[in-house]
């Protein structure tokens, strides 16, 4: 795993041509290097000084340069230490604690940048400390998660978030880095999306699908289904009503009442969602329910037949709800976190309320496609702190139709 | 060409228990044993030779426990021209060997009256030894015996604007031994001994320059003293008293070659005491 540690050089670097060196070096060990500060002496007695940041492929590479570099008056930058304070009641954290971004952050434990395992945002730091004096392990605990006697990282000293980095070089997502418009060439931000997508198979990442109702209402649940069959997405959160809608129109035939093929209203088709969750919930679950054939299709039937993980996050308005249905929402949170881990990229089609919700959870380092025909989701969700996500501001059903095509699924 | 603004007034060390006793140099062999009697002839050849080129001579005495205290150049960085009057600033030897001149060397210039500012005691430095005056910076050698950092501490300590400069032979372990400044344009330099980056700075620095080859270098011609227009050098090969000639310097060669044994030729044997530190002249030195 690359590692990255923060290193300064003083004195008279430039007419010594040692900075150029010391920068020669790290590219020629194969390391790179960011200057975080660059602090040139104006006159030929003022020093300069330089923060170098340096990244390696692995500690030992970085030990092995260190040593090469400190030969040259490169040593390693001082930082203070994170302060710690103990929780002292369970679900409230101490006064002051560090409140946290969704960015890669990093925690100065005894003089080493020890990484946050899992960013999220709006969170705590707690510092686990290693078995035998082994490396501290440092996680985001949410609020209600933490115990007594935890030690949580108070204050802003000790810690540091990273900045995304600028991809370097073109690449076929730079135009999407753009503000979010509903006047961009769909074609190529579809071929961004494919292209990505295969990336995250190759890269081994999981792919995490969001679902609203609207999915199901505009025809594009079968595409989805068919994405999830073609192995393309590997965990989906949604809420009580995509499932609901997904199990009516495959039972059915109509999502919400309306007919998925013909579009028109159907006698008592207002009841048939509510006759849906009543049967499954006469079945005791989802996967009973497949199993005993009551549901031959659609994404909640291939989920459940090819084991994969789904979470369905319960709200005030849910009828029912379906017994899968977690309504205790910190519950769903929880499990939600549970799952997050691996996900590289996470499509949010057609939801506003379960994208910020899901948003809220993911680290930044995730890449998160915003797919809906409403452009002000995206905006809601960037601000709220998911910076990273992109936006292609069209009608989900015929969107995901081409999407499944490209792929081969 | 103006003469150095330096090189008259020196401190040396008289061989009372010189001997190559140990081996922290390529050129150093335990089995190789000094003539005393020649080593002080020798030395006080230098002496004199120096005095009659106009310089004045110092004495400091050694101890049997520090025999590479003649090398007095290593005693430490000078700046005579110090604001709050002259300033001494102690080496820290690199070698165990050599660590207990530092506090003989600074006994003496504290009971001479100068400021003694010491550097911090993890970083090694080894004075003039290494770090040289020239063209308004001082030029300050790193690796071997000097750390890189000592030099950023010593321009803090006296204003002067440093250039270091890595050291990439073992048998040129200090800059006195690869750079030799003759005049306020001229100076003799040991390419071979400086990494590339250290090449680039000393051709930039010195507008007038006698480059030596390899040869040259290893003979120790560039550990010289130069006294007004007198070069004292310690081997004078004859390209390099050509050229020093023909820029109208007179050259003495000065048989040190017991010393040599120990790795040190004229220049190692003295420390200058009028050398002025602190900012050059304005304009001559680019930023930081």
């Amino acid at each position: 795993m690359a590692v990255t540690e923060t290193y300064e050089l003083e004195g008279h670097i430039v007419d010594s041509l040692l900075l150029a060196k010391v920068l020669d070096l790290v590219l020629e060990s194969g390391a790179d290097y960011r200057l975080e500060l660059v602090d040139i002496g104006r006159t030929a007695t003022d020093s300069s000084r330089v923060v170098i940041e340096i990244t390696a492929e692995d500690d030992e590479h970085l030990l092995r340069l260190a040593e090469q570099l400190q030969v040259h008056g490169v040593n390693p930058l001082q930082h203070d230490p994170a302060v710690l304070e103990e929780a002292a009641t369970d679900g409230v954290l101490p006064t002051g604690f560090h409140s946290t971004t969704n960015l890669a952050t990093e925690v100065n434990i005894g003089g080493r940048w020890v990484p946050v395992v899992n960013p999220e945002m709006d969170c705590g730091i707690v510092v686990v400390p290693g078995a035998d004096g082994g490396p501290a392990e440092v996680r985001t605990v949410p609020m209600h998660r933490v115990r007594a006697g935890d030690q949580i990282v108070v204050g802003g000293l000790g810690v540091r978030v990273r900045a995304p980095r600028a991809p370097k070089g073109a690449s076929s997502f730079e135009f999407m880095d753009s503000d979010v418009s509903s006047e961009k060439p769909k074609g190529l931000q579809l071929t961004a999306l494919v292209e990505r997508l295969q990336a995250a198979r190759e890269a081994g990442e999981k792919v995490l699908v969001v679902c609203g109702p609207a999915v199901v209402h505009t025809g594009g649940a079968p595409e989805v289904a068919r994405l999830v069959r073609a192995g393309w997405i590997d965990v989906l959160f949604a809420g009580n009503g995509f499932a609901t809608h997904d199990i009516e129109s495959n039972v059915l035939g109509t999502s919400l009442g309306v007919s998925v093929t013909s579009g028109a209203g159907t006698e008592g088709g207002h009841s048939n969602h509510l006759r849906v969750i009543n049967e499954i919930r006469g079945h005791g679950s989802i996967a009973a329910a497949v199993e005993a054939g009551y549901v031959g299709g659609g994404v909640m039937y291939e989920l459940t037949k090819r084991g994969l993980p789904f979470v369905l996050g319960g709200s005030i308005r849910d009828d029912g709800p379906l017994p899968d249905t977690t309504t205790d929402v910190v519950a769903a949170a929880d499990r939600m976190r549970e799952l997050v881990p691996g996900v590289g990229v996470a499509l949010m089609l057609a939801t506003t309320l379960h994208a910020i919700a899901t948003g809220n959870l993911l680290p930044g380092a995730v890449d998160t496609w915003c797919i809906d025909i409403n452009q002000a989701v995206v905006t809601k969700l960037a601000d709220r702190g998911s910076h990273q996500a992109r936006g292609i501001v069209t009608d989900v059903g015929p969107f995901l139709r081409q999407l499944a095509d490209q792929l081969g699924a | 060409m103006a003469e150095l603004e330096w090189g008259r007034r020196y401190l040396m060390c008289p061989p009372e228990h010189f001997g190559v006793l140990y081996e922290i140099n390529p050129w150093m062999h335990e089995e190789v044993a000094v003539d005393p009697d020649r080593a002080l002839a020798q030395w006080e050849g230098l002496r004199d030779t120096l005095v009659a080129a106009g310089a004045t001579v110092e004495l400091v005495h050694q101890t049997a426990e520090v025999p590479d205290m003649v090398f007095s150049a290593n005693a430490g960085i000078v700046n005579a021209s110090a604001v709050g009057g002259p300033q001494f600033v102690p080496s820290h030897f690199r070698h165990a060997e050599r660590q207990g001149e530092t506090e003989q060397f600074a006994t003496w210039f504290d009971d001479a009256g100068w400021t003694v500012d010491r550097l911090p005691t993890e970083l090694d430095h080894e004075g003039a030894g290494d770090a040289l005056p020239f063209g308004g910076v001082l030029v300050s050698g790193y690796r071997f015996r000097s750390d890189q950092q000592a030099a950023t501490h010593l321009s803090r300590l006296t204003g002067a604007p440093v250039r270091s400069v890595e050291l990439v032979d073992e048998r040129l372990y200090h800059v006195d031994i690869t750079f030799c400044p003759l005049s306020d344009r001229h100076a003799m330099g040991a390419p071979m001994a400086w990494d590339r980056y250290g090449r680039q700075v000393m051709e930039a620095l010195v507008p007038e320059p006698l480059w030596l080859t390899d040869d040259e270098a290893l003979s120790f011609c560039a550990n010289s003293v130069v006294v007004g227009t007198t070069v004292v050098m310690p081997v004078t090969p004859v390209r390099v008293g050509r050229q020093l000639e023909a820029w109208g310097f007179d050259v003495v060669t000065c048989d040190v070659s017991e010393f040599l044994k120990a790795g040190g030729g004229c220049r190692c044997l003295t420390l200058a005491l009028d050398t002025p530190l602190g900012p050059g002249p304005a304009g001559t030195t680019g930023p930081g």
